[in-house]
């Protein structure tokens, strides 16, 4: 049964909704209103719903019951530690809540990019601890350098919790400074200021229409082809590349570095009869001639293909290193060998078409961990 | 559940674009589409109830024990304007709700439930809370149009008040200190749950007088 109470507060706390440092102590008293006919001695307390020991309270007057806390630890939620003073019954008489913390930690680690010289985003790190047990908040702030003006991020969270994202009005040519406050109910700390021109972080998209394909019959070679990112075209910088290539049961990638700004490469050096994904990447250097890095793009989806293999006769084992013998295969190859010499017409059944329903079947199940896993 | 939810928000969708006026497709007249509406916000309310079970849930988590304690229960401190409408209501006195006041007294209430929440959106501490709490809202702004789309097609006029929310809080007074405040999103929660149990009963019983002529959209949604 839902109890209704008289307008007036049945009691009050004091302190109410007080802040307090990790390890500091507190005496809280709860003093009953005269319209109540409660004594201190009818009264309790409960800390975040635990009972406190009658050891700890003192009575204070005829209707104040007083509870001493040592030593306290960093409040259990952020919105709060619930101090509860109860009469016998377990009825709620009054309540306040505690914010122990630490003030917090100057935010370290400030990295930014902006994506086609039209934005900027930036994330960093709460400091050493982290947990400061109070609600802390963090503000991005920006000016030019040499003009007045601080300005404060709005977009919050666009790329992780500790990141802000600016969406306009930034000038090219010209430093800017960046910092970041941390402020709680204990303290405010402010990172170091970081200085950067917006065309020192240039990143872009990842090139567009990555192909990879056959060079002809060559066993050991593919070609790959892409487009250069449509969002930098109008501006003037140098796009160089890099490429990443891996065998399809292998987490490891292979790194082609001297693309140069190119827009097709031929891998050379490869297994045959094996399928390989690719994936380019694009850093738009030189932006303007600075002839300072850029930020590398993310890498492209892969995309897959295999390398040609030569036709071989029913029965023959295959002496070529590291090629992925296990029993099915070696099995289905011998059939498709043995069907080609005896059914006539079936030239386009063979291990090529075994291959690609293999690269089908790694796409939709993105297993690329799992080495050696039979379909 | 994930099945649970698309049916959800396909339903919820459903009900939403009821309410627009030109919809040939569905071919409605005034009392199909008021049908149709009375199960679509039947169905609005089920789901709200659903989503209000995890939002409660991580809600009380963030305030703490003892709030997040199932036989929490404490005493409801009146103020000098009472602070939602309450769900609770003497049996005779509902069962003798005519149509108008039954649609009436949800609309309201709906309405003013969602203001307090938007002003608890944009105070409270942990970013998913707040992503929660933003799709509620979103989910009952739904509902409030639903229940005016009814209102509407059967109709009756919308009544006055805030159906957007005024600048700042509503009127109430705002609670003097941390813990009462605590105290009040608790009581918040709790009306709104009742308030969900009792619409459903309300809609059931609209439902019983305006039967939905249109059975053949309900099935689709159910199959989604």
């Amino acid at each position: 049964p839902r109890s209704v109470s008289p307008a007036a507060d049945p009691a009050v706390i004091s302190p109410q909704d007080p802040t307090l440092l990790i390890g500091s102590s507190l005496v809280a008293t709860c003093t009953v209103s005269p319209d109540f006919p409660l004594k201190a001695e009818d009264l309790y307390w409960t800390l975040n719903g635990r009972r406190l020991p009658a050891a700890s309270y003192a009575a204070l007057g005829p209707s104040t019951l007083s509870v001493a806390l040592a030593r306290l630890n960093g409040s259990r939620q952020q919105s709060g530690d619930n101090l509860v003073c109860h009469s016998r019954d377990g009825g709620i008489l009054a309540g306040s809540c505690l914010y122990v913390g630490l003030p917090p930690e100057k935010p370290v680690n400030i990295t930014c990019w902006s994506k086609n010289m039209k934005d900027l985003t930036c994330k960093w790190a709460p400091g050493t601890e982290g947990e400061t047990f109070l609600h802390t908040n963090y503000t991005l702030k920006y000016k030019r350098r040499w003009y007045g003006q601080d300005n404060t991020c709005q977009e919050y969270h666009t790329a992780g919790t500790y990141s802000c994202h600016i969406p306009k009005d930034l000038a090219l040519f010209t430093p800017y400074e960046i910092w970041v406050e941390a402020s709680n109910r204990l303290g405010v700390a402010v990172s170091d200021v970081v200085m950067l021109d917006i065309l020192d972080v240039v990143t872009t998209d990842p090139p567009s229409d990555v192909h990879v394909s056959r060079v002809g019959d060559l066993e050991d070679q593919l070609s790959v082809r892409w487009s250069s990112p449509p969002a930098l075209k109008d501006f003037l910088f140098q796009a160089k590349y890099q490429i990443q290539y891996r065998v399809e049961d292998s987490s490891e990638w292979k790194v082609v570095d001297d693309v140069g700004n190119q827009t097709s490469c031929r891998l050379a050096g490869l297994r045959p009869g094996t399928v390989y994904f690719v994936q380019v990447r694009c850093n738009p250097f030189s932006i303007y001639g600075s002839k300072k890095a850029g930020i590398w793009s993310d890498w492209s989806n892969p995309t897959a293909a295999s390398t040609p293999r030569s036709e071989r006769v029913a029965g023959g084992c295959d002496p070529k290193v590291g090629e992925q013998n296990t029993t099915l295969r070696r099995e289905l190859k011998q059939f498709f060998g043995w069907v080609k010499k005896h059914a006539y017409g079936c030239s386009n059944l063979g291990i090529k078409l075994y291959d690609q329903w293999r690269v089908w079947l790694q796409k939709s199940h993105k297993t690329r961990n799992q080495v050696g896993k039979e379909p | 559940s994930p099945t649970g939810d698309s049916w959800g928000i396909f339903t919820f969708l459903c009900a939403a674009l009821c309410n627009l006026p030109a919809l040939p497709a569905l071919n409605c007249s005034e009392e199909l589409g008021a049908g149709q509406s009375i199960q679509q916000t039947y169905d609005l309310t089920r789901y709200l109830e659903h989503q209000l079970r995890t939002l409660a849930g991580t809600y009380l988590n963030y305030l703490g024990p003892p709030f997040n304690e199932p036989d929490f229960n404490p005493p409801r401190l009146v103020r000098a304007e009472p602070r939602v409408p309450s769900a609770t209501v003497d049996l005779d006195l509902w069962r003798g709700l005519t149509d108008n006041a039954r649609l009436a007294a949800n609309y309201r209430a709906y309405s003013r439930l969602l203001c307090y929440l938007r002003v608890l959106d944009g105070q409270v501490g942990t970013a998913e809370l707040r992503h929660r709490l933003a799709h509620f809202c979103a989910s009952l702004q739904g509902l409030v149009l639903s229940i005016g789309g009814v209102m509407s097609s059967l109709g009756y006029p919308l009544p006055a008040g805030p159906a957007a929310p005024p600048a700042g809080p509503p009127g109430a007074p705002a609670a003097p200190n941390d813990f009462l405040k605590k105290m009040d999103d608790f009581w918040l929660l709790k009306e709104l749950q009742t308030w969900l149990w009792r619409s459903a009963k309300d809609f059931n019983r609209l439902k019983k007088k305006v039967p939905p002529a249109v059975v053949t959209l309900r099935l689709e949604a159910r199959g989604f």
